[in-house]
C-alpha cells in the first residue's frame, strides 16, 4: 500500500479551445512542504498549470488531487500571489493581511488581530500596518500579499513571478526572505519563474518545462546538491553556478529545436 | 546653449515645460479677469447695446432682485430636485444592471445593441414624444432626464466593472470568497472611485437636459425663469439665471471632487 501523495498533478491535459497548452497527460507529484519552481519559457503553460492547484483554471482532462481528494475550485488552502494587483489598494497593510482572515468563522477577532500581527513581523512590516500600498514599495507590497496569504491560512503558496517587476536587488533580498519564511512557516510552495537563478536559489526541486505544449524536460533535486539552507553566498558557491549552467543549456537546447 | 539669455515670455512657453504653481494661478485668474473685463467694456463703451449685454454690475444687481423679490431661489430648489430626483432614479437602476452586464456575458450581449442604440437619440428629439407620453408634470422632465442619463451610465458602470483586474477576484476566491462576496467586498470596491466620477459626469449632463424639459414644458424651475425672461427681453434676468446654473454646477462639481479626494486617499 503506497501512502497517497500530497499534491498530484493526474494525467492532465489543458486545451484552451483548439489550442494545446498541455498536450500529453501530464503527471507530477510534490511532497508536503516542498518548495518547487515551476521553470520554463513565457506562454509554456507552467503558470496554467499552477493555476490548476489554485482551482482558478480546470484541465480539460485529468485531475488535480490534494491528498488523493480532487480539487474543484479555489478555496482558503491555496492562497495565490500575484505579480500585480496583489494586495488591494484601498486597504491598508493592516487590513490587507486582515482581508486574508475575512471569510474565517474560526477565529475570534481577537485571535484575527493576533495573527495579522504575527505575519506582519514575519514579512518584516511591523510598522506598516497603518500604511497605505501606493506609500510602501513594490517589494513591500508583495510581503504583503505573501503575509496575507499566510494568515489565511493556507498550505499551499501558488507564486505566479511574484518578483517579477522588482530590480535586482529588491528581487534577491526578497528570495532570501521568502526562503526564511518558507523555512519558519513550513509551507508547500509553487513558485513560477523563467528566471534561472531565482528557480535555482529558491527550490528545493526544480522543474523544467519545454516550450509550449508543457512537456517535463528536467525534474532537479536542488536541496541535495545546494543543502537547504539558502542565504546571499549560494550563489557565488561552484555548485550553484554548475546548476545554473546546466538548466541554461537545457532551455537553450529546448527553444532551438522549437525554432 | 542656454534659455537665460532669451526674452522673459520664452520662459512660459517651453514645449512641454514645466510651469509653477504660482504662474499657473496667476495666468488662470488673468484670462478670467480679461473675460470680465471685456464682458464690462463691450456695453460700458458702446460697442453693443446694454440691451443685449448688461454690465456685470447691472446683472448682480438683477440677481440680487430675482432672489429677494422673484423667489429665485425655489425655482432652484425645484431644479435641483428635479435633477437629483431623475439623476438617483438613474444611478439606482444603471449600478446594478452595468454590474450585471459585465459580470454575466448573456446579460451584456442582450443589452447592449438596445442600449447603443437608445444612447445615440438626441434627448431634445424626443421631447414631443414624452410630452404626448406624459404631459408637462413632473414625469416628462424626470422621463427626459432619466433618458439622457441611465443609458449613458449604465454603460459607465459595465465598463468600470469589466477594468477591475480578474487577480482581485482570484485573491478574494483563494481566501474563501464566494463570487458575491468577491463582488460586493473586492470588486465593487475597486471600482468605486471610476465610479463615484462617471456619477460626477452624469450629474452635469442632468442639468443640461433638466433645462431643456423645463424650457418646454414648466412652469416652475430655472429654465422656465430664463426662457420667461427672454420673453420681455430681461437680458439681465437671463444671464443671472444661466449663472446660478453655472455656480450650481460649479458647486456640486467640487463637492464631488472634495469628497473623491477625501474618500479616496489611498490612490
Amino acid at each position: 500500500m503506497s501512502p497517497v501523495p500530497y499534491l498530484q498533478f493526474a494525467g492532465i491535459t489543458k486545451f484552451f479551445g483548439a489550442l494545446p497548452v498541455v498536450a500529453a497527460p501530464f503527471n507530477l507529484t510534490i511532497a508536503r512542504q516542498n518548495f518547487v519552481a515551476f521553470l520554463g519559457p513565457s506562454g509554456c503553460g507552467k503558470t496554467t498549470l499552477m493555476r490548476m492547484v489554485g482551482g482558478l483554471d480546470l484541465p480539460s482532462a485529468g485531475a488535480i488531487l490534494l491528498e488523493g481528494a480532487p480539487v474543484g475550485g479555489p478555496d482558503r488552502r491555496r492562497g495565490m500571489v500575484f505579480q500585480s494587483y496583489s494586495s488591494f489598494p484601498w486597504l491598508t497593510v493592516e487590513q490587507n493581511v486582515m482581508f486574508g482572515m475575512k471569510y474565517r468563522d474560526d477565529l475570534l477577532p481577537a485571535q484575527k488581530r493576533e495573527r495579522a500581527a504575527h505575519y506582519l513581523n514575519l514579512v518584516g512590516l511591523r510598522d506598516f500596518g497603518p500604511s497605505f500600498p501606493n506609500r510602501i514599495s513594490g517589494g513591500m507590497r508583495q510581503r504583503v500579499a505573501i503575509a496575507r496569504t499566510l494568515a489565511a491560512g493556507s498550505e499551499i503558496l501558488l507564486m505566479d513571478e511574484p518578483f517579477g517587476a522588482l530590480d535586482a536587488q529588491l528581487r534577491e533580498e526578497l528570495q532570501v526572505e521568502l526562503r526564511r519564511i518558507q523555512t519558519e512557516d513550513a509551507k508547500t510552495i509553487i513558485f513560477v519563474t523563467h528566471d534561472v537563478e531565482e528557480a535555482v536559489f529558491l527550490a528545493d526541486r526544480v522543474i523544467v518545462f519545454s516550450p509550449r505544449p508543457a512537456v517535463i524536460r528536467a525534474d532537479i533535486d536542488i536541496t541535495a546538491i545546494l543543502g537547504g539552507a539558502r542565504d546571499l553566498g549560494t550563489r557565488d558557491g561552484a555548485e550553484f553556478f554548475g546548476l545554473r549552467t546546466e538548466i541554461l543549456h537545457m532551455l537553450r537546447s529546448a527553444h532551438a529545436e522549437v525554432s | 546653449m542656454t534659455a537665460k539669455s532669451g526674452p522673459v515670455l520664452a520662459r512660459f512657453f517651453v514645449f512641454r515645460g514645466p510651469l509653477s504653481r504660482f504662474t499657473r494661478i496667476m495666468a488662470g485668474t488673468m484670462t478670467a479677469a480679461a473675460a470680465v473685463l471685456l464682458w464690462w467694456a463691450a456695453p460700458g463703451l458702446g460697442w453693443i447695446s446694454p440691451i443685449f449685454l448688461p454690465t456685470p454690475p447691472v446683472v448682480v444687481e438683477t440677481l440680487w432682485t430675482m432672489i429677494r423679490d422673484n423667489g429665485l431661489l425655489t425655482d432652484a430648489g425645484i431644479s435641483i430636485l428635479r435633477v437629483w430626483g431623475a439623476f438617483l432614479l438613474s444611478v439606482i437602476m444603471a449600478v446594478p444592471i452595468g454590474i450585471l452586464m459585465s459580470s454575466y456575458k448573456i446579460v451584456g450581449s442582450a443589452l447592449e445593441p438596445l442600449i447603443d442604440f437608445i444612447r445615440y437619440l438626441p434627448v431634445p428629439a424626443l421631447v414631443p414624444l414624452s410630452i404626448i407620453w406624459f404631459g408637462i408634470g413632473e414625469e416628462t422632465k424626470i422621463f427626459l432626464l432619466w433618458l439622457g442619463t441611465f443609458f449613458q451610465l449604465v454603460l459607465l458602470v459595465a465598463e468600470d466593472m469589466k477594468r477591475v483586474p480578474q487577480e482581485y477576484f482570484e485573491i478574494a476566491y483563494t481566501l474563501g470568497a464566494k463570487p458575491r462576496a468577491a463582488l460586493t467586498s473586492v470588486a465593487f470596491r475597486a471600482m468605486l472611485p471610476s465610479l463615484i466620477d462617471n456619477l460626477r459626469i452624469t450629474l452635469g449632463w442632468c442639468w443640461t437636459y433638466v433645462i431643456i424639459a423645463e424650457i418646454v414644458a414648466a412652469d416652475s424651475g430655472l429654465g422656465f425663469v430664463i426662457w420667461t425672461a427672454r420673453r420681455y427681453m430681461e437680458t439681465g434676468q437671463v444671464m443671472a439665471g444661466v449663472f446660478v446654473i453655472g455656480f450650481i454646477g460649479l458647486a456640486t462639481d467640487q463637492a464631488f471632487r472634495f469628497a473623491h479626494r477625501l474618500a479616496f486617499r489611498y490612490l
